[in-house]
């Protein structure tokens, strides 16, 4: 590691804008006592590659995401979640060189499951959880970003294309509402164990709002909820429904979700019932000029087409406050691997106490086990 | 909360209904706006869609503390 020389911090930080290693806003400057302490609350090596981030194929050491993480303003608790979220995208599957040159305004979404929510700094689940306000979720979401600016080497204009970025490209973080759910964490949909901790991240859209005003003297309510998400996911405009696959992520409120588990359905249920539903008609195609028309020569315009074919793609869980919306993030789409969901597990028991920072992240869940 | 207000600032007597989940956020416009000791009735949340049974339910239970409130009662 290389070190900067600056006469204050405030100088530092005019050096680091200037670099263009910043996200644009204020950064913590990370001076090697900071990074240190970031390390130590990993409890790995620092030199340990996490994985390699395109599209510039650097190293992410953990000293360098911890760099990345006390810049972006975290707290040496959120940094477990911070080595699991760089894990996560660093899997070939999640496309990430790609992902970050398309000029797509894709951004990963990090949702974290399990204990880690709780003792990892507090990482915000319901009123606001996509911000602003929270400090774990702003923070988390943020190193991630600098970690993709500053390792994977993503600068707008010439190596990230993104015609115009969008805001959940500065942070994009949010907990899972798993006390008040009905339905099991989204982390046991992917093999982890309740008990476990993971991050669960896909490429994702800003979120589009979806209305509904649940009536539960109606028996089709829930139907109809999944109707008016499944129109939004089919909406005409989308890489979803243009390129017909990818991956949609579904938050649900508390009511909304209440809804669903009052119809006795499981959130299988529900992504089966969604992908079945989010179709657009070939007609509608040929309207906004899609070239993106099945060629067959028997195809009418009131042909319907599924837009997602994998209901295991949709990622359905319950945050935010209790109401009338239930967010929708359509998704890239594209990439070798058609904007592949991936998951890390965060490793809580790796981790050390920082002096002067009290328990570590897994003493904290023992403590409020016993 | 601020159309209770806005009414109750009109010398229009006004009660306004709230939420369980949205008290504390009436506690904070009631403060912001000038107007804390603005009446209040605390109702259970959600209320909106659980249906015209429930919904007749919780009017009925409220509705002595309307009253109460309305003639001078500080519920």
């Amino acid at each position: 590691m290389s070190l900067l020389d600056a006469p204050t911090e405030y100088d530092a930080l005019e050096v680091l804008h200037e670099l263009g290693c910043t996200d644009g806003l204020p950064v913590v400057i990370p001076t090697p006592d900071r990074v240190s302490r970031m390390v130590l609350a990993t409890g790995f090596d620092p030199g340990l590659v996490l994985g390699v981030m395109g599209p510039l194929n650097g190293s992410a050491t953990v000293e360098k995401v911890c760099i990345a993480a006390v810049m972006a303003g975290c707290i040496p608790d959120h940094a477990p979640v911070v080595v699991a979220a760089v894990r996560a995208v660093c899997q070939p599957e999640f496309d990430l060189t790609e992902m970050q040159a398309t000029t797509h305004c894709t951004a990963p979404l990090t949702i974290v499951c399990g204990p880690a929510r709780h003792v990892c700094g507090g990482i915000a689940s319901g009123f606001g959880a996509l911000g602003p306000g929270h400090r774990a979720n702003a923070s988390i979401g943020r190193a991630l970003r600098l970690c993709m600016i500053n390792i994977g080497g993503a600068r707008p204009g010439s190596s990230d294309m993104a015609l115009h970025g969008h805001p959940g490209k500065f942070t994009y973080c949010i907990a899972e509402d798993e006390e008040r759910s009905p339905f099991p964490g989204l982390h046991t949909s992917f093999g982890y164990e309740p008990e476990q901790s993971a991050v669960v991240i896909t490429g994702a859209e800003a979120p589009h709002s979806t209305i509904f005003a649940g009536n539960a003297d109606d028996p089709d309510s829930a139907g109809k909820l999944l109707q008016a998400i499944a129109l939004v996911i089919a909406n005409p405009g989308s890489n979803n429904s243009q390129l017909r696959g990818g991956s949609v992520s579904v938050i649900m409120n508390p009511d909304h979700a209440q809804v669903i588990a009052a119809a006795g359905m499981t959130r299988e249920d529900v992504q089966n019932e969604l992908a079945r539903r989010a179709t657009i008609s070939v007609g509608t195609l040929r309207e906004v000029g899609s070239r993106m028309i099945p060629h067959d020569a028997d195809v009418d315009d009131d042909d319907l087409l599924q837009v997602l074919k994998d209901p295991s793609r949709i990622i359905v869980f319950q945050a935010g406050g209790s109401g009338l919306y239930t967010m929708v993030m359509p998704s890239w789409c594209a990439g070798p691997h058609q904007n592949s969901i991936v998951h890390a597990e965060i490793e809580l028991d790796q981790a050390c106490e920082v002096p002067g920072m009290g328990d570590s992240p897994q003493q904290s869940m023992e403590r409020s086990l016993n | 909360m601020r159309d209770s207000i806005s009414v109750a600032r009109l010398g229009i007597p006004a009660i306004a209904l709230v939420t369980e989940e949205f008290w504390p956020q009436g506690d904070f416009f009631a403060q912001s706006t000038g107007m804390p000791e603005v009446p209040r009735i605390k109702l259970p949340h959600p209320v909106a869609g659980t249906g015209e049974q429930k919904m007749a339910e919780v009017a009925a239970d409220i509705t002595p503390s309307i009253i109460d409130l309305l003639s001078g009662g500080t519920n």
